[in-house]
């Protein structure tokens, strides 16, 4: 472990992308103490200029922009964290027993993927939020269904993978179970390919969320949110531009320092990152 | 030959039509039927319970769910969306202009994208973990690590208010000729391009370091082909074979993509239609939109899986 950790830190983007990763999430998890005011009170004239009281002014609502710039992080990364979890947890089991019991269940659900594929993302969300209405919930169980479907395909390859070593066989023979031998013998071995996947898959939701919020699909108002405040300042682009820039900061700094992490994990515990990514 | 190509037009025919019947089951089974979606919960209540249902029974809601589902894909493979609930307006002219304007600024991307993609893919492989490719592989992450809409307005910033050589906004309408829509778009189509080119050249680039690897590439550089013929007449064709599999997806990010691009732009396109049609909750709209997007990626795939027949003679079976 600590060889590995000594490994990934050598290359320095891989460990540019874990400072960037961690300062975003220290911040997003101190936020709440730390904002110099209450990011969601009126507290003077719509765009201030940045100045002393205000450091980066105030929006175009009145509110203090550094105080909603800190914690408009916050709901996106858990929402992502959550969505991710589910995917790479419920991906990873399906994808197991789906290379284990092959059959028509294995059939049933590839076919079910494969067309799942073909709804573009944002389709998808936007269909399930016409029905059901705009919450988080809806939103972290939907992003969570869209992330599964990459993740199925790529443990289920992998178990397939798997199913050919001899360990499978031996406790087959021992008379354990299918469940069991899924959970005791082929999970700990794709342990290194679902972490690589609930990485990416975060990663993937979290620009998924930001472009939902940006749209008015995803997050709604007054909650703080990067991709709320580009949207916003896209009317204030020419005389407050840092409105938007640093918002787009953060959302693409947080992003790529995730996607630098990854590359770097899945490198040093020898996966190829590239074959897992499935688009936004 | 033939009978494989008609299995897979069979195929793509039968995905579309369990995708429509699934539009249709999230949009109008599930949540309660198209008037529950199109009202909300106040509207509901408002309403005198005898009006409800004489315009359940006019929109012919008071059926089964089994026989609406039927009499949509019934419309569906007549090209037929009904109407819109409230304004009673043919969803079809509605669809229509902002699905071509959007296939227009995916084939712009598409023709500029791949020639791109294909240098970059190639070159990486070529000088694999040198320089060359560190750079490529870099910025591929970055390219495909920042959103859409912050590409989209770093352009607006830069090229349309501190050198405003492009308008922020296109001030094109939905039904003006193509040529109008592709020459106010440039905006649209660069931002959309950094995300599709990043894609294309990593899946280029690992199928060219796969294919490079090779015994057969080996064996041609151990005959003396020299190394260009090595690589674009030998190495390419294998490394696309793989890169086709993976069209379904990148269809439907760049669909995702395009469709956020144009509210960065207020560009005509389907995405717009589909904010403004979420925001009025107008059903059958987003109906529309879901499986013309749908088809998209199906026809894209379909056309991606007909190249690799052509390309590989072991699938021909």
């Amino acid at each position: 472990m600590g060889i590995t950790i000594r490994r990934l830190l050598r290359r320095p983007l891989t460990a540019l992308g874990i400072v960037l990763v961690l300062v975003h999430l220290t911040v997003a998890l101190i936020a709440p103490s730390i904002v110099p005011f209450d990011p969601f009170k009126l507290l003077d004239a719509p765009l201030e200029p940045p100045g002393t009281t205000y450091w980066l002014g105030t929006d175009e609502l009145g509110r203090d922009f550094l105080s909603r710039l800190l914690m408009g992080g916050r709901i996106a990364i858990v929402a992502s964290l959550a969505a991710g979890f589910i995917a790479t947890l419920g991906g990873g089991l399906l994808g197991l027993a789906m290379a284990y019991y092959r059959g028509p269940f294995d059939d049933v659900v590839s076919r079910i993927v494969e067309m799942k594929l073909a709804i573009p993302s944002i389709l998808f969300v936007s269909l399930f939020v016409t029905g059901f209405g705009q919450s988080l919930a809806v939103l972290v169980f939907v992003m969570a269904v869209i992330k599964m479907m990459g993740v199925i395909r790529t443990v289920r390859a992998q178990g397939i993978v798997l199913m050919e070593q001899g360990y499978v066989k031996v406790a087959q023979m021992r008379g354990e179970h299918g469940p069991a031998i899924i959970l005791r013998e082929m999970l700990p071995n794709v342990a290194d390919l679902l972490t690589v996947e609930f990485a990416l898959r975060t990663s993937s939701a979290l620009l998924l969320v930001s472009a939902l919020s940006f749209l008015g699909l995803g997050l709604s108002p007054p909650t703080p949110d990067w991709g709320l405040m580009i949207h916003d300042g896209l009317q204030s682009i020419r005389s407050e531009p840092w409105l938007i820039l640093a918002p787009a900061l953060c959302i693409s700094t947080l992003v790529i320092g995730l996607n630098f992490a990854t590359e770097g994990i899945a490198d040093a515990v020898g996966l190829e990152a590239a074959r897992g990514v499935a688009g936004h | 030959m033939l009978s494989a190509v008609l299995r897979r037009v069979f195929l793509s025919l039968l995905t579309l039509f369990f995708l429509a019947a699934f539009i249709f089951a999230a949009t109008e089974i599930l949540p309660g039927d198209a008037l529950d979606v199109t009202l909300s919960a106040d509207e509901m209540a408002m309403m005198p319970p005898e009006r409800l249902a004489e315009m359940k029974r006019d929109l012919g809601l008071d059926r089964p769910a089994v026989e609406r589902l039927g009499a949509f894909l019934l419309g569906v493979a007549q090209l037929d969306f009904g109407r819109t609930i409230i304004s009673r307006a043919p969803v079809v002219d509605i669809v229509a202009y902002p699905l071509r304007n959007s296939l227009l600024l995916a084939g712009a991307v598409i023709v500029t994208a791949l020639p791109l993609a294909l240098i970059l893919g190639v070159s990486a492989a070529r000088w694999y973990r040198r320089p060359l490719d560190n750079v490529v592989s870099t910025g591929v992450i970055v390219g495909y690590s920042v959103p859409e809409f912050v590409i989209g307005t770093f352009l607006v910033m830069l090229f349309a208010v501190t050198w405003p050589l492009f308008p922020a906004t296109i001030t094109a309408s939905t039904r003006d000729p193509a040529l109008t829509l592709l020459a106010a778009a440039p905006l649209p189509v660069a931002t959309i391009l950094i995300g599709s080119i990043a894609y294309l050249a990593r899946i280029l680039r690992v199928g060219m370091v796969d294919a490079l690897a090779s015994d057969f590439v080996e064996r041609l550089r151990l005959m003396g082909v020299p190394e260009w013929r090595v690589l674009l007449l030998h190495a390419l064709p294998a490394a696309v074979v793989p890169s086709l599999m993976a069209t379904a997806l990148y269809a439907a990010a760049l669909v995702s993509g395009i469709v956020v691009v144009e509210l960065v732009f207020a560009y005509p396109g389907l995405g717009q239609e589909l904010v403004r049609a979420v925001t009025r909750r107008e059903v059958h709209v987003i109906q529309a939109i879901a499986l013309a997007s749908a088809a998209i990626v199906v026809v894209f795939n379909l056309l991606a899986d007909l190249a690799i027949l052509a390309l590989d003679p072991r699938t021909r079976m």
